[in-house]
């Protein structure tokens, strides 16, 4: 049996117990309730979360949409920017086009007018002013009529008529100095309609320039042809008079002969000159010894030399001359030019020197007679055409006055140089030179 | 008997002319250039002067000219002989006071000393 103190005790325990039960059962509540609590706070933490990374992947979205639109606008601007060079450059390009229409109005060498459809002078160019002596300002915007002040014009004027005549290519002398080809041409705008005129002014002046000297040219080379032709005519007329005797015949036949001849040789002169002035002068340069072209045409002209006792004298050098790159038939052509005209205008039994030697890079070839001469006041015009010292022609020569011509232009074809030394009455010496190649 | 004046620079020529004209029966004399046929004709006064063109120095052309202005011999006929055939030539020449213009080459000898015939006095 158990004690009241015992019961007491275990009463006081069970108290005890049921107490901390109590407790504990509090405590797991308020554990219970805590976690509850907790659990809610997560949850809406979690809750929280989702809608931040919610928000945040909106935010993510209007970034990007943002960032394409931005694009977009990028390439739209870049769009737009390229427009804008393109509408630059097309102004640019067309600037440029009008720009280059003005270069070539201004820079054309060919004179410029242009006439409004209501005969008023709209435009001219530097070209055009120069060959009317106007000045751009003084006429651009008169009427036609008004025009005929300037003194220049009216040739022109006077073509055109106030109807503004078409025409192609017409001769009209402005000055003594300046010929031109006008052509009238009219104008027509984007829809057919006529929109004016426009007259072009094309100097000629050197072309009728060069035209007069071949007419010249041709006049001259008649009467140089004639003057043999008279002598074949005349000497055969003469022989056929049957009083005349045997020596009288034969020395008439032998200058007849002559007179032959001397056609032949100008006949071949002035072909070889119009060759010369059309660039016709065909040149084929061949490695060649000098020295040897210079002996076949001494040996050429000997037989001349002889019948006047002139007395031919050859120097080489000691040394042997390089090759020169030459036309062997034209070279010949020069010096049997300057070798002639030494024995025809030396004086019987005269002397002769033909001298080579090289030079640096040069051959130097010299002919030097004791001839005539050439009188001071002609030496400036020997190798021109037709050219005939006047001191000579009373000498019993005949030329045609062509070969010094030809020869000059032989000598500078092949790049050499050529001229002379002279004393009237003490002779002449003609020197020119080849280059040697290195 | 007449007296004729050649000025012509070319030789043969020259002696076929003269040869010519000799055997015509008239006195002769001759210059191979402009200057010598100015000169010549004042020295000689011949009654006729055959006169070429183209010659050394001064041509036909001025010695016409030059001829015209020396009063002794500006009455002197002339007639000019040339291988010059252009139109412009012939007129200058005949502007200048030549009685004539033949072209060498297109007459013979015996056309020339008959043309020569109608400029000389009659004796």
């Amino acid at each position: 049996m158990a004690s009241k103190d015992q019961i007491m005790e275990i009463e006081k325990m069970t108290k005890l117990i049921l107490e901390r039960d109590f407790a504990l059962k509090k405590l797991v509540e308020e554990a219970k309730l805590q976690k509850e609590e907790l659990e809610k706070t997560l949850k809406a933490l979690f809750r929280k979360d989702l809608a931040l990374s919610e928000v945040r992947e909106k935010k993510d979205q209007v970034l990007k949409q943002i960032k394409e639109k931005t694009e977009e606008l990028e390439t739209v601007r870049s769009a737009l920017i390229n427009m804008l060079e393109d509408a630059e450059e097309a102004r640019k390009k067309a600037e440029e086009e009008k720009e280059k229409t003005l270069v070539i109005i201004t820079n054309l060498t060919d004179g410029l007018l242009v006439f409004s459809k209501n005969n008023f002078l709209s435009l001219i160019n530097p070209q055009a002013e120069i060959y009317l002596e106007v000045k751009k300002e003084e006429v651009t915007g008169l009427f036609f009529k008004d025009l005929y002040l300037f003194p220049r014009f009216r040739p022109i004027l006077d073509l055109l008529g106030e109807k503004m005549r078409t025409f192609f290519r017409k001769e009209v002398k402005i000055a003594e100095d300046l010929i031109v080809e006008v052509s009238s041409i009219l104008l027509f705008g984007a829809k057919r309609e006529r929109a004016g005129s426009l007259v072009i002014l094309h100097d000629i002046t050197r072309e009728k320039m060069i035209e007069q000297m071949k007419t010249e040219f041709v006049s001259i080379a008649a009467h140089q042809l004639r003057t043999p032709l008279s002598a074949m005519k005349w000497s055969l007329e003469f022989l056929k008079d049957p009083k005349i005797s045997f020596e009288e015949k034969r020395s008439t036949l032998e200058q007849l002969y002559g007179s032959t001849e001397r056609m032949i040789k100008l006949v071949n002169d002035l072909l070889n000159v119009s060759r010369i002035e059309e660039g016709r002068f065909i040149y084929q340069f061949k490695e060649e010894d000098i020295m040897e072209v210079v002996k076949d045409v001494v040996e050429q002209v000997r037989p001349n030399a002889q019948k006047k006792g002139i007395k031919l004298i050859v120097k080489f050098p000691y040394v042997k001359i390089p090759l020169v790159k030459i036309d062997r038939e034209k070279l010949s052509m020069a010096l049997n030019n300057l070798l002639s005209n030494a024995i025809n205008y030396s004086f019987p039994k005269g002397r002769i020197w033909i001298n080579i030697e090289e030079k640096e890079k040069e051959v130097l070839v010299s002919v030097k007679d004791e001839g005539a001469g050439i009188p001071k006041h002609q030496q400036a015009r020997v190798f021109t055409k037709f050219f005939r010292g006047t001191n000579v022609i009373k000498m019993e020569t005949e030329g045609s006055g062509l070969g010094l011509y030809i020869t000059k232009s032989i000598i500078e074809a092949h790049k050499g140089r050529i001229w002379f030394e002279s004393e009237e009455g003490r002779g002449t010496t003609f020197y020119f030179t080849l280059p040697l190649e290195r | 008997m007449a007296k004729i004046l050649v000025v012509e620079d070319d030789k043969f020529l020259r002696e076929l002319i003269l040869r010519k004209l000799k055997e015509e029966n008239y006195e002769t004399c001759f210059a191979v250039d402009g200057e010598e046929g100015l000169s010549k004709i004042q020295e000689e006064k011949p009654d006729l002067v055959l006169l070429d063109l183209i010659l050394p120095g001064m041509n036909g052309f001025d010695v016409l000219k030059k001829k015209q202005e020396i009063p002794e011999i500006a009455q002197i006929p002339v007639v000019v002989l040339s291988n010059l055939g252009q139109k412009e030539d012939v007129e200058r020449a005949l502007k200048y006071g030549a009685k004539d213009y033949l072209v060498k080459a297109h007459f013979t000898l015996d056309e020339i000393a008959a043309k020569i015939k109608k400029y000389l006095p009659q004796s």
